[in-house]
């Protein structure tokens, strides 16, 4: 036998679950699931690695999109494979009827429980909806195209 | 039989009345379908179906002492 150096598949389950904190400031209220939600961003916008949180800046706006965009289906705890950690949203994000006349290419998943903390920023390419349904179909939830996914 | 009627931005439109286009897009990292009706060749209706294909991967590395 020998030891292999490597990160724990277990904490990087942990990490999407809240089990560690190496840092200070930060107080759990509940032990429920943080609620998350998905915005759309104007292509003409620049999110992304560095994004820390959502913002109204370069947001879509038109009839029937609310800002802050919607209400993330969480019913699929996070899971593990193999040495990758992942979790995906368990329904589309939806936004129906809308018109969103300038164009938009980009979603941003964040936390609205922890002040709106950012999560991922996803790209589709250049888009716009007239009197339509935007649809964001979520991957297949597993350890290759989880949409969050840590290896 | 009454027609189908479809709405768009000019209210509620008998079908026949509008060209439809599609549009596939397709890589790596998602399929997006677009569809589009006109009337005399402007668009009063357009929706878009986007499947992420794969999310966001981070790797975790631990470092040797």
């Amino acid at each position: 036998m020998a030891n292999t150096q490597a990160m724990c598949t277990s904490f990087k389950g942990e990490l999407l679950v809240g089990h560690h904190n190496f840092g200070t400031g930060v107080v759990r209220g509940a032990t429920t699931a943080d609620t998350f939600k998905a915005a759309l961003y104007l292509a003409s916008a620049t999110y992304n690695a560095a994004t820390t949180a959502y913002s109204a800046t370069g947001e879509v706006s038109g009839t029937n999109y609310t800002a802050g965009g919607v209400t993330v289906t969480n019913a699929s705890a996070p899971a593990t494979s193999g040495t990758t950690a992942y979790w995906t949203p368990s329904a589309s994000f939806a936004w129906t009827t809308v018109t969103l006349s300038t164009s938009f290419d980009a979603g941003l998943l964040y936390n609205s429980t922890q002040s709106n903390k950012a999560v991922s920023v996803h790209t589709f390419g250049a888009t716009t909806v007239t009197a339509g349904n935007f649809t964001l179909t979520m991957p297949t939830n597993d350890a290759t195209t989880g949409l969050i996914r840590i290896a | 039989m009454d027609e189908p009627l479809i709405y768009t931005t000019k209210g509620n439109v008998p079908v026949s009345s509008l060209t439809y286009q599609n549009e596939w897009m397709v890589n790596d990292d998602f399929i997006k379908f677009t569809e589009r009706h006109l009337l005399d060749g402007e668009v009063v209706k357009e929706s878009a179906h986007v499947y992420d294909r794969k999310g966001v991967l981070a790797t975790g590395e631990a470092q040797s002492f």
